[in-house]
């Protein structure tokens, strides 16, 4: 026996402690995970895509990339294919969004015989230089849009949308 | 663009833009040896349509399928249909389909006639490599049309 012994008013305040210690851990931690929930959810939408394209076969002219997502539309799940224009200025990776700023059409890389070293959009002739800009005098009034990209296993990955950055 | 609340109301905004009007005509065969076909058809009619309008979002308005039966169908109906939506505002009319037998229409109104390809036994990428072989041959009739103004 050892020469410390736990008397009853010990044992039973140890044990009210760890019993209330349980008991006020159950509502606490539900609490706190009600709390912090916004930080744990997970953002759909926001992910990378990897896109069947090599990055070392970029090259400075503009292609086109396809790369395919599920979208959740209530209880309708569809595959959505989108396309990107991608091409490398220098070392850095651009990937443009096809979406015409004008009405949302399909802007097509040197669809103008006339202007072959910029996007067309074939509705209402609206154009747009290499890095997306818009031609003053056409219709669009804002310029193409751009994916985010990353680079995995040297196979291309294209993210969410975000407004031009390369236009000043 | 669709005929749905939001882009009805785009196009009521940029009426001066969007000038083309595209109709899906589909027939409906119920009888049993048909119905699977007549099913494909639709399918068909219908991807090819939503592809046009996404490459065209900002130039058409797709209007919803107009879908009758043998029995029921009324020849004049591309010709009335065409009249209404001049009526509207649109300059052009398409009328898109897989039945044959409105090509004879083809000398009043806009028929673009597609024989049908079974889409449903197709894996995801051939089947866009598909519908872009399809879109190609309908793009010519379009930008035509656009070019006569």
């Amino acid at each position: 026996m050892s020469n410390n012994r736990v008397s009853r008013r010990q044992f039973l305040s140890y044990t009210l402690t760890g019993v209330g210690g349980f008991m006020a851990a159950g509502m606490l931690m539900p609490m706190l995970r009600f709390a912090i929930d916004p930080v744990l959810q997970k953002h759909d939408g926001g992910d990378f895509v990897k896109t069947e394209h090599k990055i070392a076969d970029l090259t400075e002219a503009p292609v086109k990339v396809d790369f395919s997502f599920e979208q959740v539309d209530a209880w309708y799940k569809s595959n959505v294919t989108n396309v990107a224009w991608v091409y490398k200025n220098g070392d850095q990776i651009i990937a443009l969004s096809p979406v015409c700023k004008h009405l949302g059409c399909m802007v097509d890389w040197g669809g103008d015989s006339a202007h072959p070293d910029q996007f067309f959009c074939p509705c209402h002739a609206g154009r747009y230089e290499k890095n997306g800009k818009n031609v003053a005098g056409t219709p669009p009034l804002g310029p193409l849009d751009e994916f985010e990209v990353q680079d995995q296993d040297g196979y291309l990955m294209i993210g969410p949308a975000k407004a031009n950055t390369l236009v000043k | 663009m669709y005929f749905n609340a939001n882009d009805v109301t785009s196009f009521m905004a940029q009426k001066d833009f969007i000038d083309t009007a595209i109709v899906p005509l589909v027939s409906i065969d119920l009888s049993s040896e048909k119905m699977k076909q007549s099913g494909a058809e639709v399918d068909f009619v219908m991807s090819l349509t939503s592809f046009i309008e996404q490459q065209f979002k900002g130039r058409l308005l797709v209007m919803p399928p107009f879908s009758y039966m043998t029995t029921l169908k009324n020849d004049e109906l591309p010709q009335q249909l065409e009249a209404q939506l001049h009526n509207a505002g649109f300059k052009h009319v398409f009328f898109i389909t897989c039945d044959h037998a409105w090509t004879t229409s083809g000398d009043i109104v806009n028929i673009i006639w597609l024989p049908a390809i079974p889409l449903e036994s197709m894996d995801a990428s051939v089947k866009k490599s598909i519908m872009e072989d399809q879109l190609r041959q309908v793009i010519p009739m379009l930008s035509t049309k656009w070019a006569q103004i």
